[in-house]
């Protein structure tokens, strides 16, 4: 009986801890936190590891905004000029900025910080043709090798965050954040947490949420029982097959925002497996787009029918015909093509049978079973396809070694508001890490130069209409999806808007409810 | 009926079970394994499919069946790998003793400050997705724990009255072993060798968990149950099945291993 | 007294010797590694957005992995005898200040689940052993089966659900709350308790048939006293010396624990550096783990030794 009661006695405490620490969430009070959660860790505080956390969470801020458009608006600079030969850049500050340390954000400051931003490995800026950034007369003034249209994109980046000289060490490295934005930042503890605070210094409209915090929460899963226990008042990235759950939720509205970012597979026109256009638009023919779309990313408007989003709106091209399912000609382009029927069903040309590697990584959790559906759909027109899930750097590793076959991953093309910053990244005469591997066209490198130094609207209108129809045609890498992600917003949360371009959580003009 | 007699049974039962769902499993069960149906994603079990079908609409029974050849016999093959050498190196360091002993010890100590998660992470970055980095990184993990019980349990043993007695009577080490020192280690290690079983297949679902794990499309219980977990709510019993056939293993090895009072 | 002293002495030596095994062999392994080192490190730096041809090869003059290995090594062996860990390829802060951050977060939440488990699981284990054969028994033995059978991240997910979603009494991830210790521990301790109490069952059932507890029942001794006076002692050692086994599952628990429950800790920089080849990193965890197995190892050791008179003459 002795016994019964010690063991009682065990499970009574144990029972009793929990009971004793579960006295619920933490009790609402006046200066109530907003509780941010999303999968991006803090890597470092170097604003081309993290910057971009900080931007979003208005701590620190750039030179120039985007609207939801992608056109640049105001943000540390009120506004600004382009000397007639496109050439010369002067930015002129939002008067009375301060940084979060008291000192003020004057253009010596800030081109300072710039100056960091153009030799940050890693960063954006490095890639615009930037010749001088300079402060005269109070303003910022930039200069550029050749007209540059795209410069106000590549200083909306989060690597041209704008930071206070107090916030670098002596080396010029970043020790902690100090920017200029209507919040700063109160804790800040890689990997996963920063908490900020409304800055009293700033001289906008002061933002009615006064305090919040940033979790860095990678699992999928997770987040939505945070989302689902009201732990957490704003959750980005919602796995996808949590979005209905949630939308059932009264305590919840749940948004899905559509991102310029499109789910690609990328081919080595190199190899003799994929130099032909027909194996490529084969290979584009297997795709079930319309099945991975609902049943994997639930979210069947994803389906990809041709390389830019309809959120891309002034690329996007309405009248290009859609990419779609026909395994019947897709085995018609590759027996074309002289893959004919072989051993055990895979095709074969030469006595070679097609088989090839497509590499991928896990960072984004549905891109593994992405591929496995593709694994199983290119075995439907006898591709023998094996996935490997790799590092994301052993893509571009095997881009520049040559080894690549295959590899699927989600592209951002508004790394800078602009797509012309990614699209010249990538589909250069040279290819790019992200985009066509050992394929190139005369015409769209063209096209794409033209790009970059015409401001004419109707002619640049026509110009990305082209450039649109040579990726389409040719194929050097084949959409599969386009992307969108939940977001849950507690109700007691007002004015939430999501940016597209995610540069911004706009907190500032979010509030509680009454 | 004595209820040592009924634990075994089910013990035997529940391993049987899975020992022939791995070998005649795939022959009986026609649906390919590795055939997807993306319009048919998640259906619920008791339809065309006894046990429904998973996030890319292939059938889970046959993905079972198909995976319980490969995982039981790599649970099998790491525990019995691990158990060998531990139980071995246990063995003789106890009846050695002196510099045996403190190298068996030091060997022991070295593999256990190396994280052998860290050591299995490791071994799979030299050839991702395959299958033997993970079998020798979970075996050279399991080992210790092998080791350290036999070790631990043989010394005390070796201090006992009537194992001195056998030395006086001039009897050797193999016959203090098997008379003396296995009789009493057996059941503990069968515990064990459940234990390590049971921890080597979900070993492979923390490793597919945190990325690295094995190739799809390759069906594997541990793969499974990963795969499935984002859809927990929507597929409760396709990710509960791997689990459960899983508990079932452990569950038999175990009631088959386990001591009773007489 | 002098045998204590000798034998802390022993464990210190062999600590430095796993130290040094544990990095040198940490960098060779690290280096023997398929892949560019310089990638990696750009991709955990920059995000597969920004990681390029041109920023890897930025990595590689900054860090200097043209240099030779053997090179490198001996910088870290240099930097070590002089107490310095390094800077951490990937966030660039010094490995010593994110080892305290992040070991500190671990460590606790180890030693939680560890004082849980203990708790739990050899008191039931005891409990099953008595009761053998009967229902408490069964049921136990099964639920351990089970727990062992459910990989860590499914229990935690289900104990997510269950807590946090559902009842909505804990929070469900995160670190800043005191509540926000009991998932997490919890998932950790009933691993462990499973397996302790199943080893604490069997040491109780060979306890429980030896002569010594035959001739105490003939003494007349009450079932509790048998038990206190003989049982719990003799069956002990093998329980104790299984805690020691047990710390190897924790680093493997906490790996996933800290990743589904946002927890700071040093299993989530371990698995970050062997997927970045972050190498001053992964040492450093490695070594730090090390040590502090060691450490544990020790504690484990003496224990054992206050436990089982017999053991010390061995």
């Amino acid at each position: 009986m002795h016994l019964r009661g010690v063991f009682c006695g065990f499970v009574a405490a144990t029972v009793a801890a929990w009971a004793l620490a579960a006295s619920g969430p933490a009790a609402a009070d006046e200066t109530r936190t907003l509780r941010i959660v999303s999968p991006w860790e803090i890597t470092g505080l170097d604003p081309a590891r993290s910057g971009y956390i900080f931007a979003r969470l208005q701590v620190a801020e750039t030179l120039v905004g985007a609207d939801n458009g992608g056109n640049p608006v105001p943000s540390l600079a009120e506004n600004w000029t382009v000397s007639p030969d496109g050439l010369s850049w002067r930015f002129r500050l939002r008067p009375n900025a301060q940084f979060h340390d008291g000192t003020p954000a004057n253009a010596e400051a800030v081109a300072r910080s710039l100056q960091r931003a153009q030799s940050l490995t890693g960063g954006m800026l490095t890639n615009a043709p930037i010749a001088e950034i300079a402060a005269a007369d109070g303003v910022v003034s930039i200069r550029t090798d050749r007209p540059f249209v795209a410069l106000l994109a590549f200083l909306a980046h989060s690597s041209a965050i704008v930071l206070a000289p107090s916030a670098y060490s002596e080396a010029g490295a970043v020790t902690r954040i100090v920017g200029t934005g209507p919040y700063r930042a109160t804790v800040v503890e890689p990997p996963l947490k920063v908490e900020i605070a409304k800055f009293e210094g700033w001289a906008g409209r002061p933002p009615a949420i006064a305090r919040a915090s940033y979790l860095a929460v990678t699992r999928g899963e997770t987040r939505t029982a945070m989302a689902e226990s009201g732990q957490a008042d704003l959750v980005y990235v919602l796995p996808p097959e949590a979005v209905d759950r949630l939308r059932r939720n009264p305590r919840l509205a749940v948004a899905v925002a559509p991102i310029p970012r499109t789910r690609l597979l990328k081919l080595n026109a190199a190899s003799p497996f994929f130099a032909d256009q027909r194996v490529r638009a084969a290979i584009s023919f297997a795709l079930d787009r319309e099945g991975i779309a609902a049943s994997l990313l639930r979210s069947p408007e994803s389906q990809a029918t041709q390389l830019f989003p309809p959120s891309l709106s002034e690329w996007h091209v309405q009248s290009l015909p859609a990419l779609t399912h026909d395994t019947a000609r897709a085995r018609a382009l590759l027996a074309d093509a002289g893959w004919k029927p072989g051993q055990s069903g895979i095709v074969e040309k030469d006595g070679r049978p097609f088989r090839v590697t497509l590499r991928t990584f896990s960072d984004r959790p549905e891109q593994p079973p992405m591929a496995a559906a593709i694994q199983a759909q290119l075995r439907e027109i006898g591709i023998d396809m094996r996935v490997a899930i790799v590092n994301s750097g052993e893509i571009p590793a095997g881009h520049r070694d040559g080894t690549l076959e295959m590899a699927l991953f989600a592209r951002n093309f508004s790394l800078v508001p602009d797509p012309i910053g990614t699209l010249l990244q990538d589909y250069g005469p040279q290819g790019g890490d992200w985009g066509a591997m050992n394929w190139s066209s005369a015409d769209l490198a063209r096209t794409l130069e033209m790009l970059g130094s015409t401001s004419d609207p109707a002619e640049r209108a026509r110009l990305r209409a082209a450039a649109a129809r040579v990726l389409h045609a040719e194929l050097p890498v084949i959409p599969v999806a386009w992307f969108d992600y939940g977001v849950a917003a507690s109700r007691r949360l007002q004015n939430v808007s999501i940016d597209p371009f995610e540069l911004s959580y706009r907190l500032d003009a979010m509030r509680w409810a009454e | 009926m004595s209820s040592r007699f009924v634990r075994r049974a089910i013990g035997a039962a529940c391993v049987g079970a899975v020992v022939l769902l791995a070998i005649l499993g795939p022959w009986l069960i026609e649906a390919d394994p590795l055939r997807q149906n993306l319009r048919a994603a998640l259906r619920p079990p008791f339809g065309d499919d006894l046990l429904g079908t998973d996030h890319l609409g292939r059938s889970v029974l046959a993905r079972l069946a198909h995976a319980a050849r490969l995982s039981v016999s790599f649970g099998a093959a790491s525990a019995a790998s691990a158990a060998l050498l531990g139980t071995g190196l246990g063995l003789v360091a106890a009846l050695r003793g002196g510099i045996v002993d403190r190298v068996a010890g030091a060997l022991c100590d070295a593999t256990m400050a190396l994280p052998g998660l860290l050591l299995v992470l490791i071994l799979a970055a030299f050839a991702p997705g395959a299958f033997w980095p993970l079998y020798l990184g979970i075996a050279l993990a399991l080992w210790v724990e092998f080791f350290r019980l036999v070790r631990t349990v043989a010394r005390s043993r070796l201090m006992a009255p009537e194992v001195e007695a056998a030395r006086l009577f001039g009897f050797g080490d193999l016959h203090i072993v098997k008379r003396h020192l296995l009789p009493h280690l057996l059941p503990a290690l069968g515990a064990l060798f459940a234990f390590g079983f049971g921890a080597s297949v979900a070993a492979v679902s923390t490793l597919s968990f945190i990325g690295v794990g094995l190739r799809p499309p390759t069906p594997e219980w541990g793969n499974m149950m990963t795969e499935l977990l984002p859809y927990y709510d929507e597929a409760p019993i396709q990710l509960l099945a791997p689990a459960g056939l899983l508990f079932a293993t452990v569950l038999g090895l175990q009631l088959l291993a386990g001591r009773d009072t007489k | 007294m002098g045998g204590v002293g000798r034998a802390l002495a022993d464990r210190l030596l062999q600590a430095l010797f796993v130290a040094l095994l544990v990095g040198v062999l940490c960098f060779f392994l690290a280096e023997a590694l398929p892949g560019d080192q310089a990638f990696r490190i750009a991709a955990a730096r920059y995000g597969e957005d920004m990681v390029s041809g041109i920023a890897a090869d930025a990595v590689r003059a900054e860090l200097g992995l043209d240099r030779p290995a053997w090179l490198r090594l001996a910088d870290w062996l240099l930097n070590i005898a002089r107490i310095d860990l390094g800077v951490s390829l990937v966030s660039g802060e010094s490995v010593f200040e994110e080892l305290v951050h992040q070991l500190g977060s671990t460590i606790g939440l180890s030693l939680a689940a560890l004082a849980l488990s203990a708790l739990v699981g050899p008191p039931l284990g005891v409990f099953f052993a008595l009761r053998a054969g009967k229902l408490p028994d069964a049921i136990g033995t099964a639920a351990a089966a089970a727990l062992r059978a459910l990989p860590s991240f499914a229990v935690g997910i289900a104990l997510m659900l269950v807590f946090a979603s559902w009842l909505a009494v804990v929070p469900a991830a995160g670190y800043d709350q005191p509540q926000s210790w009991l998932l997490p521990t919890t998932t950790l301790a009933l691993g462990l308790a499973a397996t302790s109490s199943i080893v604490s069952r069997q040491a109780t059932l060979a306890v429980l048939q030896s002569s010594q507890i035959a001739f105490a029942r003939t003494k007349g001794l009450g079932e509790f006293d048998v038990v206190r006076r003989h049982a719990v002692r003799n069956a002990a050692a093998p329980v104790v010396a299984y805690l020691g086994v047990q710390l190897v599952y924790l680093v493997e628990g906490v790996v996933v624990v800290e990743s589904l429950f946002a927890w700071p800790g040093i299993g989530h920089a371990l698995v970050h550096a062997v997927i970045a080849r972050d190498i001053p990193m992964l040492q450093g965890t490695a070594l730090a783990m090390g040590l502090l197995f060691v450490l544990l190892n020790a504690a484990v050791d003496f224990a054992c030794r206050a436990i089982d008179p017999r053991v010390r003459h061995a």
